[in-house]
């Protein structure tokens, strides 16, 4: 079996690596300018997602920028029109220009996918690393809750708490945040176990450091490089449950542009103008797909550090 | 730790998690803070005929305390009472009834399409001859996984039923009607699949014995199904409990799609309407398939790899067995 290996194989690498420190001899590269680095690596697909995910954070800083319309603005005599130079992904039933709803719908889309990683990662690896160091009953009670949370399917998870805590897309994002702490959880639980006996760990506490030092001086530092590839690929997923929350009607209320309730929205209209389903529908699949590329760099150049 | 111990230990545990995520799912559903019952039953959108919304209200105690709740819920559990919608006003477990059979059918047949366009793209991305067949077969998982399971079944919906009119979008073809959703479903299953398939045929052609089995004279095609494909589906078991919960939890966006009435259908209205008693029983229903098919799965999986078999058993710990231990969405989503 690689599995448990291949995810534990960073955190160790990095572990026995910087912080002990004691053999740079046999590092030569220097850790100077990681980023000139790392370009230099890049092929032409990573510049591609990493372009792409540009245009989003533009997207999202400054929406008005990018898009030519008013998202909300209907007009009349312009309503289901096929993509063309004015309209690029069309315009729906009111008239509404189709690419700028998308334009605007990021910075909702994305900061609630944001907002579900920040509270399964925060939550998740705070229960996780808890787990881990304190071990007897808190572990026991911990790995129940993972046990409980892991014995729903993600997305159906987060339709329960939708249900208690009614729809709208910061409630959707929270629903993915609690459906996603287990995964967080049982990683950071791993990691921290990992390093938690390792010499160095020991022999801090042999020279008389404290446990809060030792878990958040050498432990934390130690484990958070195989949790955090793992908030990339969360952040993808959020991105995918959020759009599935929010198509089957949980998320934003309409006018509001949200990327799934763009694709139910034109839903209606698939018949004669597939467009405004299919073309917010690849903008969510380029967005996962550089997401999961750009994590994917920064997990090869932390291997290629150690 | 004997096996029958290992077995006992791994059939309690599993109860015990059943049992939890019955108290949770119905205190997050009926306890949290607010009125999740009659909020939404005395309600002027509500269709349900006030007579009987005042006798579903009388129904869920909403007088007594949390604990006495839960209990009255528990002892009418075991009564096979699962209490009644809020939206419809019919018997909860009616309505499960009615859709499980739909949905068992639609999940088995895109498990099947799901397993066959696995073994497709991992045999394509191994062995195909040309370089370019082998880089697409690679990357097309990946590509699935980043795609939304609705947008699978629009584009589906759009080209075959509507641009060829290979299938009817409105009228039910028996059989036929479930063959687009149970496609749509298996798009999103088949690809962590394939990728622990692509690892583990890479691996099985590496091995010496495929060289012995070659220079023996035995065909290409045998070698592939008899051997490496064998060697490379017992990884890919361990991803039995992830698949049947996927094909549970995807149902709803399938079946929302393509507006069938199975399971996932109830589901999707039970949470629009914010239908507790509906939501709690789909959600328990899929928690205990899920759980006890992973426990077949850690069950099984010593019996059918025997190398496993000597490790679990004999390291003392029961719990970390392999479906356990491994983090599938972890392994499997990185590109």
């Amino acid at each position: 079996m690689s599995q448990p290996t291949l995810t534990q194989a960073p955190a160790v690498g990095n572990a026995t690596g910087p912080e002990r420190g004691t053999t740079p001899a046999v590092r030569p590269r220097r850790p100077g300018r990681p980023l000139v680095a790392l370009a230099r690596r890049l092929g032409a697909a990573d510049w591609i997602a990493v372009g792409f995910l540009g245009i989003l954070l533009l997207a999202i800083a400054a929406p008005g920028l990018l898009a030519a319309y008013d998202p909300l603005e209907v007009s009349p005599g312009n309503t289901l029109q096929a993509p063309s130079l004015a309209h690029p992904f069309g315009t729906d039933y009111l008239g509404r220009d189709a690419l700028s709803r998308v334009i605007h719908g990021t910075g909702r889309t994305i900061g609630a996918s944001l907002v579900a990683v920040a509270i399964g990662l925060g939550a998740g690896s705070l229960l996780g690393l808890v787990a881990a160091y304190f071990g007897r009953w808190v572990d026991g009670v911990v790995s129940r809750i993972v046990d409980v949370l892991l014995s729903i399917p993600g997305l159906l998870l987060s339709m329960v708490i939708v249900v208690a805590l009614g729809f709208g897309t910061l409630n959707a994002a929270i629903a993915v945040g609690i459906a996603s702490v287990a995964t967080f959880t049982r990683l950071m639980r791993s990691e921290v176990l990992t390093v938690r006996n390792l010499p160095f760990v020991e022999s801090a506490h042999h020279i008389g450091a404290g446990s809060k030092t030792v878990l958040f001086r050498h432990v934390l530092p130690n484990s958070y490089s195989a949790v955090l590839s793992m908030t990339a690929l969360q952040f993808g997923h959020s991105i995918l449950w959020i759009a599935a929350l929010s198509f089957l009607g949980y998320g934003a209320p309409p006018p509001q542009p949200e990327w799934g309730l763009l694709v139910a929205e034109g839903r209606e209209y698939i018949v004669s103008s597939p467009w405004l389903t299919v073309l917010p529908g690849i903008v969510i699949v380029l967005t996962v797909l550089s997401i999961s590329r750009v994590s994917a760099l920064f997990r090869t150049n932390q291997e290629t550090k150690k | 730790m004997s096996r029958t111990q290992f077995l006992l230990r791994r059939i309690g545990q599993s109860l015990l998690v059943i049992a939890l995520t019955y108290v949770f799912v119905f205190y997050v559903l009926f306890l949290l803070p607010g009125d999740p019952i009659e909020s939404r039953i005395v309600n002027p959108q509500n269709p349900i005929p006030a007579e009987q919304a005042a006798a579903i209200l009388a129904y869920y105690n909403l007088d007594r305390n949390g604990l006495e709740q839960f209990w009255i819920s528990v002892t009418r559990l075991f009564q096979g009472d699962l209490g009644f919608s809020l939206g419809t006003g019919r018997p909860v477990a009616e309505l499960i009834r009615d859709g499980f059979a739909e949905t068992l059918t639609l999940a088995g047949l895109a498990l099947v399409f799901a397993l066959a366009f696995a073994v497709a793209i991992a045999a394509t991305a191994v062995l195909a001859p040309w370089r370019w067949a082998r880089g697409l077969a690679d990357k097309l998982p990946v590509v699935a996984l980043a795609t939304p399971g609705f947008l699978v079944g629009l584009v589906l919906l759009q080209v075959f039923a509507y641009q060829l009119s290979w299938f009817s979008s409105i009228r039910d073809e028996g059989f036929k009607s479930l063959i687009l959703p149970a496609l749509t479903l298996a798009v999103g299953v088949s690809a962590p699949i394939a990728q622990v398939l692509i690892q583990g045929l890479r691996q099985a052609y590496g091995e010496p014995f495929v060289t012995v089995l070659r220079a023996k004279g035995v065909p290409e095609s045998r070698i592939f199904g008899g051997h490496a494909l064998k060697n490379a589906s017992i990884p890919a078991l361990t991803l039995f409990g992830l698949t049947v919960g996927e094909l549970l939890a995807g149902s709803v966006i399938a079946e929302a799609v393509f507006n069938r009435s199975g399971l996932g259908f109830v589901t999707e209205q039970a949470v629009r309407a914010q239908d507790g008693p509906v939501v709690q029983a789909v959600v328990m229903l899929v928690a205990i398939i899920f759980t006890l098919v992973n426990l077949l799965t850690d069950l099984l999986y010593p019996v059918i790899d025997k190398r496993i078999a000597a490790k679990t058993l004999g390291s003392g710990t029961g719990s970390r067995t392999p479906a356990a231990d491994l983090d599938t969405r972890q392994e499997v989503l990185t590109p």
